[in-house]
């Protein structure tokens, strides 16, 4: 900031300035001291007069000569720049307590992260603007025209077309059966159970799948009051591991217009399962890391990983 | 519950018992295993009476595990068995007539329990009338029902901690009428316990191992 303050100063003349001020002080200071020390001994009274009054004049017109110094070195140095970067905030620099209010330092330091923040706010929003991540069909920020027009939405599918296709499914996988309850509302809630290795919950809003849960197929799914527990994690790390996956999974396959196919992808990927420890990771060829099976499955090519095999 | 696999570890060259169980432990612990308290199984010999003609009389194995301390497992060796709850010892006792206790006959391991992740690990210490006969190791790996599914990764686990002692697969899983790949029960657990307590009773008593 300082650069930017004494762009119009020339810091030569500057010093020469201060020592300027310091001389004409000293003189100054001269002229007081003469006058208090007053006459010296001498032997006559005009002697004493005259030597006094020279004295007193030498003093004056060092004082004078000082003063004129001052003044042509300060028309040389030049006035500060007037535009202050933070207007009259700027104007707290001004203030010489530096360490007990260190305000101005913490003021711009403030404003360069806010600045810095801003940047990169607006980077990370181009970047992910580039991938549509939106999950339903609706558009945010129709025009006020087309608002009222009713828009073909996929999130209020009869009941009866969900279960078609689930049931339908269902029927596609022998080893995997799928159960459809409704227990609050038209919101449905599948128990799959694939073979006898694991048992998901997939609770779903209309066809797209909400949120998924998975528990070991010995593993009890049911609360005291007979209805389905979807909220418990289950007992066993490996099985935490796998809901995790599906979460993911569940955000990967994606189709706003076509969730039908969405909930098919998902149904094949979580099929792939059956073998959770029968398969030996792709990577370094063992069946356990970290006491884990590898329970990564790729969303393209169902191959299994452990989950630091991953990348 | 979950699939388990008990084996005999034998004693260390020039060591005892008590040595090679610490040194099982401690590989245990390097790999990362947190101890979770203590557990015991034991097994009862009784003889059935009152059998007509000559035949060698049936023994009934009655047996306890510390990880279903309610439960009491009775069962003949290679036969059928059953899970009853703790009254059954009782009902013993009025069997009296019936069933005789072989008192002398009582086996039983004790030691810590370990947990690694999904699996527990049992290392205990098969004693008989007070005296060390021989190291038990139970894995169970209980995120899966299946021993066909998973036995190869409890292989590769056993295989890291228990070196060349790995045991082959349980006669217990092999001998089932359905095969490697129905579920398991308890029941399995307790005739590879009573399996491998028998082979402890045939054993000599090793050297130098009393436990006083």
């Amino acid at each position: 900031m300082a650069d930017v303050m004494n762009v119009g100063v020339n810091l030569e003349a500057f010093s020469q300035a201060i020592n300027a001020i310091q001389a004409l002080r000293s003189s100054v200071t001269r002229v007081f001291d003469s006058l208090k020390d007053g006459m010296k001994n001498k032997e006559t009274l005009e002697g004493r007069e005259k030597v006094f009054i020279t004295e007193f004049q030498d003093n004056l017109q060092s004082v004078n000569r000082d003063l004129n110094e001052l003044e042509r070195l300060s028309t040389l140095v030049g006035r500060p720049s007037e535009s202050h970067p933070l207007h009259n905030s700027g104007l707290l620099s001004l203030d010489p307590v530096q360490d007990k209010t260190p305000l101005y330092s913490q003021l711009l330091q403030a404003y360069k992260w806010s600045n810095k923040l801003q940047y990169h706010a607006g980077l990370a929003s181009s970047l992910l603007n580039q991938q549509s991540l939106k999950r339903s069909a609706n558009q945010m920020g129709t025009s006020a025209k087309r608002r009222p027009k009713v828009q073909p939405s996929t999130l209020a599918l009869p009941t009866q077309y969900v279960d078609d296709v689930i049931s339908r499914i269902g029927r596609m996988f022998p080893d995997m059966s799928i159960e459809l309850f409704r227990p609050n509302g038209t919101s449905a809630v599948l128990l799959v159970t694939l073979g006898k290795v694991l048992k998901a919950i997939v609770v779903m809003r209309s066809l797209f799948i909400d949120r998924t849960i998975v528990r070991g197929y010995h593993e009890n799914v049911y609360l005291e009051d007979k209805k389905l527990d979807i909220w418990s994690k289950s007992n066993y790390q490996a099985f935490q591991k796998v809901t995790d996956h599906a979460t993911t999974a569940l955000l990967h396959y994606q189709l706003p217009q076509m969730p039908d196919v969405v909930v098919r992808s998902f149904m094949t990927w979580l099929r792939s399962y059956i073998k959770l420890f029968q398969t030996p990771c792709q990577r370094c060829g063992k069946y356990l890391q970290e006491g884990l099976p590898p329970t990564w499955r790729d969303f393209r090519t169902l191959e299994a990983f452990h989950d630091t095999c991953r990348q | 519950m979950g699939v388990t696999c008990v084996c005999q570890v034998p004693v260390a060259e020039g060591k005892s018992v008590q040595q090679t169980v610490d040194m099982l432990q401690k590989k245990l612990e390097q790999l990362g295993a947190i101890k979770q308290g203590n557990f015991w199984v034991d097994c009862e010999t009784y003889h059935a009476t009152g059998n007509a003609t000559g035949q060698p009389s049936k023994l009934l194995y009655v047996m306890h595990n510390s990880e279903t301390p309610l439960s009491c497992m009775a069962l003949f060796e290679g036969g059928p068995g059953l899970a009853a709850d703790a009254n059954f010892d009782v009902l013993m006792v009025k069997l009296k007539s019936h069933f005789q206790n072989a008192k002398g006959h009582k086996v039983e391991s004790r030691g810590t329990r370990y947990r690694y992740c999904d699996f527990l690990v049992k290392i205990g210490t098969v004693a008989m009338s007070s005296s060390a006969r021989g190291i038990s190791v139970e894995v169970e790996y209980c995120a899966c029902v299946i021993p066909g599914d998973c036995w190869n990764l409890m292989k590769e686990f056993m295989q890291s901690f228990l070196g060349s002692n790995t045991p082959e697969l349980p006669a217990a899983f092999t001998n089932k009428a359905e095969g490697l790949y129905s579920p398991v029960d308890c029941m399995d657990t307790m005739s590879q316990y009573l399996e491998l307590f028998s082979k402890v009773r045939k054993q000599q008593v090793l050297p130098g191992s009393g436990v006083r």
